[in-house]
């Protein structure tokens, strides 16, 4: 079979609750997978594609906030879109701190629930993207050698030519040298462009611990 | 004449000499007899002289009648008597009959001295007899028989013992005295002289050379009558000079009994002058002495009587006191004379002025006063005076007496002590006393029996009405009581009472019977109790209510989200089932499965709101055959939302094979929920892991058995004796009446709630008795 271009997983310990959202949503032309308890969820494998979580709050042994810190412990940064049969303010907060797209209390309009679905394939499909920019740009960086990399880094940091030979104890076209060598493997149009990709290499950085 | 033979000699007795011999012997012996008379009638001198005239006469006289039979026995030879023997004989014969007289006239003659006399007699007349035959010489040997001596010894004491016996008898003087004497001298003579010829009889004469004849003497015919004659003479003397002694003597004894006579009649009359003297004399003199005697017992009387006991002079001020007094006391007399009494008084009782008026009054009075022990107690005592009056009235003295009343007056007060304990708590216990006489009448009732009936005693015994019938109207329940009343038994009975305003208050009442056959009720109006009790009941039942709807109140999030699920999946798929219906293409076997699902879900939310209402309506129990599995089933769908909402692993194990119980399954169903909730609760304070609810029934015999177990800290044993108890709770916000109500609905359902385990989590169980098929 194959693979679905996005998957919305739901959570719900109600077989019947579980059957009508895979009805509905499925309606819409997503791909719906169903599980009774967060530990089936979390046994079973999912392929990485654009996806996200329909998660019933309490749930048999683990409930569904545990799931969802235990997933953030995971990276695993799936957008997840609670429901409940009633939820309190405490719960909701807590829940929403912790990255939920939505919290629905059932019964739900069926629109909210479809909405907050897209939202969420939405959310996942832009972190996805810019999760593979970031990753192109790395690969530039680590191309560099390491004294373009010392060059570029002075540059970005508002440094003159000359200052920058000054401090690296080199002449001035030398520094020209590498600094042009670095723009053209850094796939940078402009000055302004190599430093926007630099703070954001930094960013990216502080996202991932770097191995 | 010699005669050689060896043939005795043939003796002949003259008969006319041996009837003189005999006679001779009777005037001896009747002399002897008077001599006797006159020798105990003498004294002194004159009686020595009549005892040795009286043996000169006899000796004289028993000699000669000797002599005289001799004389009469005459032998065929010439015999001639040695005058120096005969005269021996004749000392004999005096001695033996000085003797007899002697004896004879003794005061009085006991058998020693009747016996000495007769054998000292017996022996001299034999001696003489024997000392008279050896003054024989004859040309013959004398031979004696022995056995005939022996048997003239024996009549010769014989003889004489009768002769003194008869010779003591008579030798008073009485009218018959001379022929008694006669008689007596007749037999007496007759036996001397049977004894004489019994020991002639013994002695044989065997021929012989003639005796020697110096100093003897032949006796003549003529000698023979001269010895009689002589003889006869001294006896006649004897005889005479006795009479005539006799005969002044008893002229003396004449005269003196005249004398005696008129002194006699000179006393009669001088007693007779004066017998009143005498007799005032003896009474005085009685009458002192017993003045006397009772004067000499007085003071010991008065020290020993269990009683303090004084004088007093007509003031009070004491001149007397016993030894009890001062040994009481402890005082030496001189203290406690005059007014000294007064300080061993308690100074409660020490009014002098009182005293003193009392003394003042001169009536016998009575007081009651603490007097002072030696050993410095004091002690109750009586005191009771007395005045003594001379014939003018006035007081001269005051007895009295002081008698220790201390253990009668503890005893007193102890019994008032005891009658006023009793007597406060009749006046002030909350409780109704009545005590009726035999035949049932009220005789008495406390204030609290009249506040609470109306009725007050002093009503009833004036009035005179029965209070039976005002109290219990109606005859048959009066009559009841009555039989009650009489019965007695002490058990505790409800009775209904009529109270005077109308009001029927109940009474709780037991009777007893006392010992004199009257009976005593108490009873206590519970009616208010009553009320109360029913009251609480309600109460209950509104706890009972209140806690159900607590527990719903608890459990309205669990089934809020129980019919959101349903409520959820409907409008899920209703949504979906518009969509499609809006969609040009729809799915319709996707479109008619949503719709049966709608209706499922429905019918499903359905369930849930009825369950819902059954535990919030409280009513009476509806009791039905039922499946216990099926109510743990529903109450497990009911709670399934808090157990994971706890994260608790909820595992049933319910027997397949259970026979069907009857109860009400609203209020089994309470039970269940109570038992889960408690089991959360528990559950969720411990740390242990897994946590789990196991909830299993079983067939067990006649009874259904369930068990709700848990994984929490279990229960405290000394919290496990009560946790059925009402308003006991471990719970901050628990009001502990959970328990308590669920262990209550078991009961109502004949089974029996009950905590298994404490340890490793919570046990309980429930047991319900199957319906027994008919």
């Amino acid at each position: 079979m194959n693979e679905p271009a996005s998957i919305v997983f739901v959570v719900d310990d109600d077989p019947s609750i579980r059957r009508a959202l895979k009805r509905l949503i499925e309606s819409v032309g997503l791909y719906v997978e169903l599980f009774g308890s967060a530990a089936e969820f979390t046994n079973s494998t999912h392929p990485d594609v654009v996806s996200c979580l329909i998660l019933d709050i309490r749930l048999p042994g683990i409930s569904g906030l545990d799931l969802q810190r235990k997933l953030a412990e995971a990276k695993t940064l799936i957008p997840i879109i609670f429901i409940s049969a009633h939820g309190d303010v405490p719960m909701t907060v807590r829940a929403m701190k912790a990255g939920a797209i939505e919290f629905l209390t059932k019964p739900f309009r069926d629109q909210d629930l479809l909405d907050a679905v897209q939202v969420a394939l939405e959310r996942d499909r832009t972190r996805r993207q810019r999760e593979g920019e970031n990753a192109t740009l790395r690969e530039r960086f680590e191309s560099l050698s390491p004294r373009e990399r010392e060059v570029v880094a002075l540059v970005v940091s508002g440094m003159l030519n000359k200052q920058i030979a000054a401090e690296i104890g080199t002449t001035e076209n030398t520094v020209k040298v590498h600094r042009s060598r670095a723009m053209e493997k850094m796939q940078a149009q402009s000055l302004a462009d190599l430093v926007k990709m630099v703070e954001r290499l930094k960013t990216t950085e502080d996202t991932f611990t770097s191995p | 004449m010699t005669v050689s033979a060896i043939v005795p000699m043939t003796g002949s007795y003259d008969y006319s000499e041996v009837a003189r011999s005999v006679l001779i012997a009777i005037a001896a012996s009747y002399a002897a007899l008077d001599l006797t008379g006159r020798v105990s009638a003498a004294r002194g001198q004159v009686r020595l002289a009549w005892l040795s005239g009286g043996a000169v006469a006899m000796g004289i006289g028993i000699v000669a009648m000797h002599l005289k039979g001799m004389l009469a026995f005459h032998l065929p030879v010439p015999v001639a008597y040695h005058w120096p023997t005969i005269l021996a004989a004749l000392l004999v014969a005096i001695f033996a009959s000085a003797v007899a007289l002697y004896v004879a006239s003794r005061h009085k003659m006991g058998w020693v001295e009747a016996s000495t006399g007769s054998l000292i007699m017996g022996a001299g007349i034999a001696s003489l007899h024997y000392i008279g035959m050896a003054a024989m010489r004859l040309p013959a040997i004398t031979r004696y028989s022995p056995l005939l001596v022996t048997g003239s010894v024996l009549l010769a004491v014989l003889f004489s013992l009768i002769a003194l016996l008869m010779a003591f008898d008579l030798r008073e003087e009485t009218k018959w005295t001379v022929p008694r004497r006669l008689g007596g001298a007749i037999l007496m003579g007759g036996a001397v002289s049977a004894m004489h010829y019994a020991g002639m009889a013994a002695t044989s004469f065997i021929p012989a050379s003639p005796p020697d004849l110096s100093h003897a003497v032949s006796i003549s015919a003529l000698g023979n009558n001269a010895i009689a004659i002589v003889t006869l003479i001294v006896l006649v003397a004897a005889m005479v000079t006795s009479s005539v002694d006799r005969r002044a003597s008893a002229e003396v004894g004449r005269i003196n009994r005249e004398l005696e006579r008129r002194v006699a009649e000179r006393t009669l009359d001088l007693e007779a002058a004066n017998q009143a003297l005498r007799r005032e004399i003896a009474h005085r003199q009685r009458a002192e002495e017993d003045v006397r005697r009772s004067e000499d017992r007085l003071p010991l009387v008065i020290d020993t009587l269990p009683a303090l006991v004084w004088s007093k002079l007509p003031d009070g001020s004491a001149d007397f006191l016993n030894q009890r007094f001062r040994e009481y006391t402890g005082l030496p007399t001189e203290e406690g004379l005059g007014w000294g009494w007064m300080k061993e008084f308690h100074p409660e009782d020490r009014a002098e002025d009182e005293w003193r008026a009392a003394f003042a009054a001169g009536e016998p009075f009575e007081r009651e006063a603490q007097l002072r022990r030696a050993d410095g107690a004091y002690r109750w005592f009586l005191l009771r005076a007395v005045p003594l009056r001379d014939e003018l009235g006035n007081v001269v003295k005051w007895y009295g007496t002081s008698t220790d009343i201390e253990d009668r007056k503890r005893a007193e007060d102890e019994l008032r002590r005891q009658k006023e304990v009793l007597q406060k708590i009749f006046e002030n216990i909350p409780v109704m006393i009545a005590l009726m006489g035999e035949d049932g009448h009220v005789e008495l009732v406390n204030p609290e029996w009249e506040r609470t009936v109306g009725w007050t005693l002093r009503e009833i015994r004036e009035q005179n009405f029965d209070i039976y019938a005002k109290l219990f109207p109606d005859p048959q329940y009066r009559q009841m009581v009555l039989d009650v009343v009489a019965a007695s038994t002490g058990e505790w009975t409800d009775l209904k009472v009529r109270a005077r305003d109308g009001r029927v208050i109940e009474v709780a009442a037991a009777l007893v019977h006392l010992s004199d056959g009257s009976t005593l009720g108490i009873g206590k109006d519970i009616t208010e109790w009553r009320s109360t009790q029913a009251a609480l009941q309600e109460a209950q039942d509104e706890l009972s209510l209140i806690t159900r709807v607590q527990a719903m109140g608890e459990l309205a999030a669990a089934i809020a989200h129980e019919v959101n699920q349903p409520l959820t999946a409907i409008v899920t798929n209703a949504n979906y089932s518009l969509r499609q219906l809006k969609d040009s293409t729809p799915n319709l076997d996707e479109l008619r499965t949503a719709i049966e699902e709608i209706a499922n879900d429905g019918a499903r939310a359905s369930a849930v709101i009825s369950r819902i209402r059954g535990l919030l309506v409280k009513g009476t129990p509806r009791r039905a055959e039922l499946d216990i599995n099926r109510i743990i089933q529903e109450v497990t769908v009911l709670l399934r939302n808090e157990l994971s909402r706890n994260h608790v692993y909820l595992s049933t194990e319910l027997a397949s094979n259970l026979l069907r119980v009857h109860g009400d399954p609203v209020q089994l169903q309470q039970v269940l929920i109570n038992l889960m909730m408690n089991a959360l609760d528990a559950i969720r304070l411990s740390p242990q892991q897994p946590r789990k609810l196991l909830i299993r029934s079983e067939q067990k015999a006649a009874r259904v058995v369930i068990r709700v177990q848990d994984s929490g800290p279990g229960i405290e044993p000394r919290l496990a004796d009560h946790i059925f108890e009402p308003f006991f709770t471990t719970k901050a916000e628990g009001i502990g009446m959970g328990l308590s109500i669920s262990h209550s609905i078991i009961e109502s359902h004949g089974g029996e709630l009950s905590l298994v385990s404490t340890s490793q989590g919570a046990l309980f169980e429930f047991t319900l008795p199957v319906t027994m098929n008919e």
